[in-house]
């Protein structure tokens, strides 16, 4: 038992060292994963940001067509990057048709047109624009914040007139008091709640994403280099050699997923507004129950990984099947996030996958229900071990001593 | 060559190995002695890979044995082998060290002993200063050497070396089987693949003519001439081989279902409808 153990020890430290002698997989595994959320999330609002002040400093065109143009309404446009055109017009059919101005705002002369026309005491109106251009996006927007607050001060106007008041008449129905403080829920659970909708999700496609490189490497990998011959004629038995590069890819896997996990816990932490998320309150049991989970996941993946790595001939091959198979993964992941967990059925914690990552959604908020823990742990535990089984069948196979060349 | 009393090592019993539709081996046997060369030679597809292969306890056979004197299944007793693979089976991301020490660790055996072992051979394949580097910029004849290294540092009792001479240049191809006779001098047992009849009469003790998946010949070189009456090896394996050589039994190997329909719809054509009257060859 312990030569057995000493084998599949120095098999697993091996893969791990001649993988991570590669620079490229220190920047996949290392690199990426810390930086890819802070990066995301400083870079994403910073483009944001500049492009929308982009957009505010453009000058925007806009053509006010109609019989009138009330002056409370030209007002608003009090934009000093907006310049208004008015035409005087009468209109014979609907304000939608775009007319002679389909031309002129699709080649541009016009971000955009405002169509007004007043029936007894109603105003019709209509907006002329290019939804793919973002001038004339910025143009409608401008135009529909105005005619918003115009439309609330014509009301305002008509309830006085009507010798109602403005203020209950518009707002009859108030919340007492501060919203968040009458929420029983912990801060904690609170943070669970935001932590349940991702880190399942980021969790589940990471393990497998990140799983796919070694998973090649030390299978169609080394059966392409023509490594695995000599390896085959070494006194250790196929299930030694499979436990010893399963444990390979998890390890180099779980550095992969933990780190990226910390990039985004520092993103959101650190970056996004300091009330934003909270650390959630688990349980010591919540706690356990997710590292059991995350592990029957991983033993699922990464056999399942190793197995179809080792049927393909070549890391060509290897690469055309599991790329792909990731939709396996994130289909599910999806799925699973829109899954409300109130009052769920327990069949859900038996299909593959989204039984580990509902278990994971349920224990961020500490939700340790018995019923649902026995049925996720023990059909993922049916689906490891049938994963496990399906590697051994598939590193017990003959051909695999043979290579394409 | 050595005169001395030969005992029995490895057995093979009536060996079947098939692959499919495919006999690879049809009922070989053979029995390999302690203290000598045995040469396997034939052509592409003959069998000699499976043969060492199923020596090795990579493959198991369809039918009959493969068995050590002492009565074990030779899968059981791999400890006992050392295994030069034709692709030498290097990794390039460690050193020559660590690649020896890496299958020594496997087998079981002491960084201490397989390094001391290690460097003994090193010197006589002019090695030791390779043995820090990456064999990622490795030339053939230096991966063969390391593989040799690395098969010999756990104390092996049986060499199998797959054409470990294939593709070396002369010194280093002259170094090799240099290795080799030190190896049986000092006791080994090798058991040697290779297509070229000279190197075979050269370095093997005994040799093994096997065409077709069936030993055609089991002898001594002289033992091989003088049965087929020919004067020369190349002659007696002439002699002994007319029968055509068969494809190696991957490129034999059938594909699935829908392997069979993809290549069906996409096989590769040869230009048979391509009207060549009129075409000129020297233009």
């Amino acid at each position: 038992m312990s030569n057995s153990f000493h084998r599949v020890k120095t098999i697993a430290k091996k893969e791990v060292i001649e993988f991570v002698r590669d620079w490229r997989t220190i920047v996949a595994i290392i690199i990426i994963p810390i930086l890819m959320f802070p990066v995301l999330f400083i870079v994403f609002p910073v483009l944001l940001e500049s492009e929308a002040a982009e957009l505010d400093s453009r000058i925007i065109e806009i053509e006010v067509q109609g019989e009138q143009f009330p002056e409370q309404l030209i007002q608003q446009f009090n934009y000093s990057t907006t310049e208004i055109i008015f035409k005087n017009m009468t209109f014979n059919e609907s304000l939608s048709i775009p007319g002679d101005d389909f031309d002129r705002v699709r080649n541009m002369e016009l971000d955009a047109v405002l169509r007004l026309n007043q029936t007894g005491e109603i105003w019709y109106y209509s907006i002329i624009y290019l939804s793919t251009s973002e001038g004339s996006t910025e143009a409608r927007s401008r135009i529909i914040e105005s005619l918003i607050t115009w439309e609330a001060n014509l009301t305002e106007v008509k309830i006085v007139e009507g010798g109602l008041d403005v203020d209950s008449t518009l707002d009859p129905l108030r919340y007492d008091g501060d919203i968040s403080k009458s929420d029983v829920a912990t801060e904690g659970e609170q943070a669970g709640l935001i932590l349940s909708l991702f880190i399942p999700l980021v969790l589940a496609i990471w393990t497998f994403s990140s799983a796919i490189q070694p998973s090649i490497d030390m299978t169609a990998g080394e059966r392409e280099r023509g490594t695995l011959e000599a390896l085959l004629g070494l006194p250790c038995t196929r299930n030694e050699l499979l436990m010893g590069k399963w444990l390979g890819v998890a390890s180099i896997t779980g550095v992969g997923v933990m780190l990226q996990i910390v990039g985004l816990l520092f993103a959101i932490g650190y970056l996004a507004t300091s009330d934003f998320i909270g650390i959630p309150d688990l349980s010591a049991p919540a706690i356990m129950l997710i590292i059991v989970s995350i592990m029957l996941f991983a033993i699922m993946v990464v056999a399942l990984e190793l197995a179809l790595a080792m049927r393909s001939h070549s890391v060509k091959e290897a690469g055309s099947i599991l790329g792909p198979a990731i939709i396996l993964i994130i289909f599910p992941a999806l799925f699973t996030q829109v899954i409300n967990l109130d009052g769920i059925e327990s069949f859900w914690f038996s299909i593959p996958v989204i039984n580990v990552l509902l278990a994971l959604r349920e224990l961020l908020l500490d939700r340790v229900i018995v019923e649902h823990v026995l049925i996720w742990s023990l059909t993922s535990l049916l689906y490891a071990a049938l994963a496990a089984l399906y590697a051994a069948r598939q590193f017990k196979r003959e051909d695999i001593v043979t290579t394409l060349s | 060559m050595r005169s001395m009393a030969l005992e029995s090592l490895l057995t093979v019993s009536n060996v079947f190995k098939n692959f499919g539709d495919v006999i690879a081996l049809d009922g070989v046997s053979l029995e390999i002695n302690s203290g000598e060369i045995v040469g396997l030679v034939g052509s592409n597809g003959a069998g000699k890979t499976t043969l060492l292969r199923l020596m090795s306890g990579v493959y198991r056979p369809s039918k009959g044995s493969v068995t050590l004197a002492d009565g074990n299944q030779v899968h059981n007793m791999r400890n006992t082998l050392g295994v030069v693979p034709e692709s030498t089976g290097l990794y390039s991301r460690l050193t020559a060290w660590e690649n020896i020490r890496y299958h020594s660790r496997l087998y079981g055996v002491s960084d201490e002993i397989s390094w001391k072992r290690t460097l003994k051979f090193a010197e006589s394949l002019e090695m030791e200063d390779n043995l820090s580097r990456y064999t990622r910029g490795f030339s053939r004849g230096m991966r063969q050497k390391t593989a040799l290294l690395r098969a010999l540092a756990h104390g092996p009792r049986v060499l199998l070396l797959d054409e470990p001479t294939a593709g070396l240049d002369i010194t280093s191809a002259r170094t090799v089987r240099s290795l080799v006779k030190q190896v049986r001098n000092e006791g080994g047992t090798v058991i040697y693949s290779t297509h070229q009849l000279y190197e075979a009469q050269q370095v093997c003790d005994r040799i093994i003519i096997i065409h077709n998946g069936v030993i055609k010949a089991d002898g001594s070189p002289d033992e091989l001439m003088s049965t087929t009456g020919c004067s020369s090896l190349e002659e007696a394996y002439v002699h002994l081989t007319q029968e055509k050589a068969r494809m190696r039994f991957e490129d034999k190997k059938s594909d699935g279902s829908l392997g069979k329909l993809w290549n069906k719809l996409f096989k590769p054509k040869l230009p048979s409808s391509i009207n060549l009257q009129g075409v000129d060859e020297d233009e």
